[in-house]
């Protein structure tokens, strides 16, 4: 990559990592504002059980965002074959984005138990609308000539589905796809929080809770940086698959 | 032979059409031309079966609709867009069906491109090849060749014209351009505005269609004439 590409940022990074250091000399209360030092030893000290951490709010994020991709497209997919559908379903598809999450998860807990089951569930709640939605406004909004192209040479609905609605739809599920990976580490991070605080084995999201209640704020901080690059990690590949597929026809990746 | 008889056309409370009956020749080439929302488009729809009506259409049974924004699709090839119609009819040897189709259309050595990568004229001789290689008994063509340069416009209507005197399939032509009717068709038929009917319906006597019959004096009397007719609308 060009030095164009990488400079501009870089110099953002590095400006934030100085005055992060200056601040935190200054004040001098590692407790409260670890330097960035600290923070980056932190990660070498505490490396396994960070990884350890990472793992599970790995698995849990991954499996409820495939869980997410799956039951989203299958939804947008069923209601944009059926308008009646569509209108019986959509509004709980908008109540699915609009309830307080957080405020939910209790209840997950509570009926799911203190497993990864639960906090898979709401990570899956929290990454399935811009799936639906997405999804929904790609299978809907084909070209109309296009339509009227496959109506005049093909009488099965399965294939207008599958050569022209489907394909079309692609770069709108990518989008919500991307928007939903870095949604579905905050539903994994949001579950653990709820179910952890008593235990030291666990998720990002339980070590977050319990490092922070021993004051071990550089450990938070390693602890929150991970699960960023976790959701981030997510964001690039998807962006990467995206790239793969649209490159060659889609102006959103020229 | 293509038969239009009482076909009339509401959107609501909008009468688009007004009573339209037309016999068309197997094997001829006429043109619609007619003020803007005259329901010339909705005629050429009406006729593919794309629109209904209460009137009655009887045509041939294979046909292509070629449309104005050339209708391909984005993510295939060339290639693969010149085999969508024959895939989803289920005809075989596509390959080789395409190959000559392309040829015939100059694109030849485009097939493994994408349509993003195709100018204008080259995405309309792709959306004719695409058609033309069903071998159809008759062609709807919707303005197709509204977006391209005048230029190329004036080369894809000869090109138009070769494909058809070879396959010799019937033709309907909507378009704005009354040069354009003049150039291809064996008649002219001429729309009022909405609700849009058949006003009259121009002979063009033309034998032979070589570019220079363009310059000759019959060829303006009649663009002159026709365009007379649309300009009493206004």
């Amino acid at each position: 990559m060009e030095v164009k590409k990488i400079l501009p940022p870089t110099i953002i990074l590095a400006f934030f990592l100085a005055s992060w250091g200056i601040g935190a000399k200054i004040y001098d209360m590692a407790f409260l504002l670890p330097g960035p030092w600290l923070v980056a030893q932190t990660f070498k000290s505490d490396f396994e059980i960070i990884m350890q951490g990472l793992g599970i709010t790995f698995s849990a994020a991954f499996t409820g965002y495939l869980i997410a991709i799956v039951i989203g497209v299958t939804v947008a997919t069923v209601m944009s074959l059926s308008k009646i559908l569509e209108r019986s379903l959509y509004p709980y598809a908008i109540l699915l984005q609009t309830v307080p999450v957080v405020a939910v998860a209790p209840l997950i807990v509570l009926w799911f138990g203190f497993e990864i089951k639960s906090i898979i569930i709401i990570s899956v709640i929290i990454a399935l609308f811009p799936i639906i939605n997405n999804t929904l406004l790609g299978l809907k909004s084909t070209p109309k000539t296009l339509v009227e192209l496959f109506d005049l040479h093909s009488d099965s609905k399965f294939t207008t589905f599958f050569k022209l609605r489907f394909p079309a739809a692609i770069p709108n599920i990518i989008a919500g796809m991307k928007i939903s990976a870095g949604l579905s580490v905050i539903g994994a991070i949001v579950g653990e929080f709820i179910i952890g605080s008593g235990s030291e084995g666990g998720g990002l999201g339980v070590q977050i809770i319990y490092a922070q209640a021993n004051l071990e704020t550089a450990l938070v901080m390693a602890l929150i940086l991970t699960a960023t690059g976790l959701g981030f990690a997510f964001f690039i590949t998807v962006s990467s698959i995206g790239y793969h597929l649209l490159h060659k026809w889609h102006e959103s990746e020229q | 032979m293509i038969e239009i008889s009482k076909v009339t056309k509401h959107f609501g409370e909008i009468q688009a059409l007004e009573e339209v009956n037309l016999d068309i020749a197997t094997g001829e080439f006429i043109s619609i031309v007619g003020p803007s929302g005259c329901g010339k488009s909705t005629l050429l729809r009406i006729i593919a079966d794309l629109v209904s009506t209460n009137g009655c259409v009887t045509k041939p049974e294979k046909g292509a609709f070629v449309f104005q924004d050339s209708a391909l699709l984005p993510w295939r090839t060339v290639q693969k867009n010149v085999e969508l119609l024959m895939e989803l009819e289920g005809v075989a040897e596509r390959k080789e069906k395409a190959k000559q189709a392309l040829a015939q259309v100059g694109l030849t050595g485009f097939e493994k491109s994408y349509p993003h990568q195709l100018s204008g004229g080259m995405k309309m001789r792709l959306s004719l090849a695409r058609s033309i290689v069903l071998n159809p008994d008759y062609l709807l063509l919707d303005e197709p060749l509204s977006a391209v340069d005048e230029l190329t416009r004036e080369v894809l209507q000869e090109e138009i014209h070769e494909i058809w005197k070879k396959d010799n399939f019937t033709s309907i032509l909507v378009t704005h351009n009354v040069a354009e009717a003049v150039y291809l068709s064996n008649r002219v038929i001429v729309m009022s505005p909405r609700p849009g009917q058949i006003t009259h319906i121009v002979d063009i006597p033309f034998k032979k269609r070589t570019p220079d019959i363009r310059s000759k004096p019959e060829f303006s009397n009649l663009v002159n004439d026709i365009s007379g007719k649309l300009r009493a609308w206004k």
